[in-house]
């Protein structure tokens, strides 16, 4: 592609700028999104402790929260609407600043090219222009903190009519809830980019020998969420300027007549609010898998190298993964069991939601299979791996309760829906990403993490984030409803230690995570020099040097001769043999 | 490139713009003359845009798994979005008056 | 699309894999952008579906003159995508002046649809149409009739200006004639869903 002539006749950027801000290279652009992921991470982490803390010690002060929002914390204490504030932008920048950038944006945009040996992306000014347009986005989204009224008090989902009719909704539901509209709006343009920018990488920057059955996991992971991202966010796209036409001009796409709101007859009609859910969802659904299937891949890709075997079929992962991205269109109204959907259309949805766990079994089974018996080796990474399963699996199987729609009915509006989508979306994407991240930071920045450290991390974290998620399923079962700031009825009065022993649990998982942040620092600036390949794994991008040069392979086009994972093959010259080695393979009898 | 240099001469191009103009001038007196029907008027529809994908964009004369790579999936996800009529011709009867 | 020189071709056999469709990446993109694209004017003509069904009183204002000039500005913009492809042969035989003509004829094509279609914008604003009223019914005509014929309106002129600015770059000979042939697929694809709108925004609300 071009970028190939530009790399002929120019010399890698010099000034700071074009080296580290507004950089072409898909290494600086995956580490730009990584930084904006880590960012919004700790914030919504740290707004989900405040929300935590606030449901249990409502009337306890806490100094300084004025300073956020002098109306919606008076003295420190958060009304019921600032919960809801705070809620809404917790959910807006963990599901798409950090499960979709983290994952698929970071980690894919810095290794993609590599594992197929690509000097870059197939338009490195795409890529830039798309991390850019991302980082508006969340600017943006932020913005909404700063408004008089703060952030918007619909939750992640925006529900209509309450995100479209405007203030009367409550504080924040006028210009904060408008910012939110835009800046999803400038995500799904940025995401349309990276999309674009991935599959055309994929398919037509592919060193010579890597055919498309000869890319790693990880890369087909990428690819297929990639595939998935293209026409999901297109929905979502209209959907958002409509529900901003809804606020700013007037229309009433998502607001049916004769609404009463603030005891003020809204001047809206002709809309649904049914229609804003259906289209949100159609995409809605579509991002759970766009933020689990890159964690997917990861971790078969660090779990393959850990085990020194490959997994007991390439080709069955890969085709369950399509399998999923397929299916993922068809089940979008199981989130909308309990909208007054058709019920007809309720059991049209609950048959391929079920089926779709046929897939995700499928590849548990394989992850589980290949791992019996092999000799793993612990190292974070792959402790981390095998968090993502249990999550994975422990998230998953209260999916099946919720499938079905008359089980729903009961479960949807409580905290069970909360423990599900947490553990199975929230926390196991997570995990693939530390996982990620203590595997390819060595390559990454040429330094290795504290093994340590990292260990103390993933234990802390592991047992802490049952210890948060699991209760809430006791608590959704006890009839707990969620998005609301105190248990006003009486029959939600005995659980309240229940809600005091989660909340001691964010704080204390919340503060271990600033171990992973100390170490990532640490490890930046201090950590052991890394070598080339420290985990002697197979694929391309363990050999090129850590970090690699800015063209990923010093101007020469790589040669694949071999299946991504040659792991323990029997007569070859050692225990593994890289993509790029001319080694033969001895054909195994 | 390569498809599009496989196209010699405009020849075809022109007869489909001629058609793609005679079916929009179709649509338009039949709608005057017999009121527009939702599904002839789409039938002509897509039938004009498949003239305009095949023989304006030449998506025909590209590989065929281009073809099956972009219109399957593409026609699958707007099928898909079809689940979202029931509720709507619901409102209907469900609306206050 | 925005790169120039396109002299190094990376693909040549033995160093790279063989491109799957055998097309240059950035019409493999332009295709792409064009599926997401339709599923975007898709998702919105449900929208508008989704909302007339469930309004009893649908108005359907659209009289003669009106559709008359619906039909002119399907002529023009199905003429532009004839233009356009006229461009493209000449780019691909060398022509440069002639490309760059016709490149231009269809943007000057979009620019009288532009126009025709915001003289139509302008007669309905006259005569009461807003996005939240107007004088015949269910207030959702206007909002539904705006968005989307803006939505569309948006794309022609993204178009017009990037067939200018390809244009111009063209002729000063920084890009190939790929590039033209690139554009003119997006050319294409508005035209294409024009040929949606015409039917369910107009036809469907004509006056019977």
């Amino acid at each position: 592609m071009s970028q190939e002539a530009a790399i002929a006749h120019h010399g890698p950027p010099t000034s700071f700028l074009r080296k580290h801000v507004f950089s072409v290279d898909h290494k600086v652009i995956g580490k730009q999104y990584f930084a904006l992921a880590i960012v919004a991470v700790f914030i919504g982490m740290i707004l989900s402790w405040l929300m935590r803390f606030h449901l249990v010690w409502p009337n306890a002060a806490l100094p300084g929260l004025q300073w956020l929002s002098k109306v919606g914390a008076p003295a420190g204490v958060m009304t019921p609407e600032y919960y809801l504030s705070l809620l809404t932008m917790h959910g807006t920048l963990m599901v798409f600043f950090v499960l979709t950038n983290a994952p698929f944006a970071a980690f894919g945009n810095y290794f993609l090219p590599i594992q197929i040996g690509a000097e870059d992306m197939a338009f490195p000014r795409f890529n830039m222009m798309s991390f850019w347009t991302t980082f508006a986005a969340f600017v943006v989204l932020m913005a909404a903190f700063f408004v008089p009224d703060g952030p918007p008090i619909s939750g992640w989902t925006a529900y209509a009519p309450l995100s479209a009719v405007g203030s009367d909704a409550g504080p924040g539901q006028g210009l904060g809830q408008t910012l939110w509209g835009l800046s999803i709006a400038i995500f799904c343009i940025a995401s349309l980019l990276g999309s674009l920018n991935f599959i055309s990488t994929t398919l037509d920057l592919r060193a010579k020998g890597m055919t498309l059955m000869r890319m790693p996991v990880s890369t087909w992971a990428w690819f297929i969420t990639s595939c998935i991202a293209l026409l999901a966010f297109a929905v979502l796209l209209p959907a958002c300027l409509l529900l901003v036409l809804d606020r700013i001009a007037g229309t009433s796409f998502f607001i049916p007549a004769g609404l009463v709101i603030s005891d003020r007859l809204q001047p809206h009609s002709g809309g649904s609010p049914l229609l804003w859910q259906h289209l949100f969802w159609f995409f809605g659904h579509p991002e759970v898998y766009i933020a689990i299937l890159p964690a997917m891949g990861i971790v078969s890709h660090i779990l393959i190298n850990s085990m020194r075997r490959p997994l007991l079929s390439h080709k069955v992962v890969i085709g369950s993964m399509m399998a999923i991205g397929f299916l993922s269109y068809m089940v979008w109204g199981h989130h909308m069991f309990v909208s007054g959907m058709n019920p007809f259309s309720a059991l049209v949805f609950s048959f391929p939601t079920l089926v779709i766990t046929i897939p995700a079994t499928v590849l548990t089974l394989i992850w589980l299979g290949s791992l019996y018996g092999s000799r793993l080796q612990i190292t974070t990474a792959s402790l981390f791996s095998l968090g993502f399963i249990s999550m994975f699996v422990s998230g998953g199987v209260s999916g099946f309760f919720l499938a079905q729609p008359s089980i729903d009915i009961y479960l949807h509006a409580t905290y069970f829906v909360v423990g599900h989508f947490h553990l199975v979306m929230g926390v196991a994407a997570i995990f693939g990403i530390f996982a990620a991240t203590y595997f390819w930071f060595p390559k990454m920045s040429g330094r290795m993490m504290n093994e340590t450290l990292g260990k103390i991390h993933f234990w802390f974290t592991f047992v802490g984030a049952y210890c948060i998620f699991m209760p809430f399923h006791y608590l959704g079962l006890a009839g707990n409803v969620r998005r609301t700031s105190s248990f006003v009825y009486d029959y939600a009065q005995p659980l309240i230690p229940v809600h005091k022993f989660i909340t001691i649990a964010a704080l204390c998982t919340g503060a271990v995570q600033f171990i992973f942040l100390i170490n990532l620092l640490y490890s930046r600036f201090k950590g052991a020099p890394a070598p080339d390949n420290p985990w002697n794994a197979t694929s391309l991008e363990w050999t090129v040097p850590s970090p690699p040069p800015w063209n990923n392979f010093g101007g020469k086009h790589p040669v694949v001769y071999h299946d991504p994972y040659q792991y323990g093959v029997e007569g070859a010259s050692g225990d593994f043999i890289m993509q790029n080695s001319p080694e033969k393979v001895p054909v195994r009898s | 490139m390569n498809a599009a240099e496989k196209s010699n001469g405009m020849a075809a191009t022109y007869v489909v713009y001629v058609v793609i103009l005679a079916q929009a001038v179709f649509q338009v007196v039949f709608a005057f003359e017999m009121g527009p029907s939702l599904v002839l008027m789409m039938m002509i529809g897509v039938l004009q845009g498949s003239l305009a994908v095949l023989y304006f964009m030449h998506l025909g004369q590209e590989r065929p798994s281009l073809v099956l790579a972009l219109i399957p999936y593409t026609i699958f996800v707007l099928f898909m979005l079809n689940m979202i009529w029931s509720d709507s011709f619901r409102l209907l009867h469900m609306r206050p008056h | 699309m925005s790169q120039a020189n396109l002299a190094v071709d990376p693909h040549a056999p033995g160093v790279m894999e063989e491109r799957p469709f055998a097309i240059p990446s950035s019409k493999l993109v332009m295709w792409l952008f064009i599926i997401s694209d339709a599923v975007t004017f898709g998702a919105i003509l449900f929208a508008y579906g989704y909302v007339r069904n469930a309004s009893p009183d649908w108005p359907t204002p659209f009289e003669g003159p009106s559709i008359w000039n619906t039909l002119l500005m399907t002529f023009i913009l199905v003429t532009s995508s004839l233009t356009v492809l006229i461009a493209v042969k000449a780019a691909q035989d060398e022509d440069r002046a002639r490309a760059f003509r016709w490149t231009i004829l269809t943007a000057v094509l979009g620019v009288m649809f532009t126009a025709l279609h915001l003289r139509e914008w302008m007669d309905l604003i006259g005569k009461g149409v807003r996005t939240f009223q107007n004088p015949w019914g269910a207030p959702m005509f206007g909002a539904t009739f705006f968005s989307i014929t803006g939505l569309h309106m948006a794309h022609v002129i993204g178009g017009v200006i990037a067939l200018i600015a390809v244009g111009l770059i063209y002729k000063a000979g920084r890009y190939s004639a790929k590039h033209i042939e690139v554009l003119s697929l997006y050319w294409h694809f508005v035209d294409l869903v024009w040929m949606f709108v015409v039917p369910l925004v107009y036809l469907m609300n004509m006056k019977r």
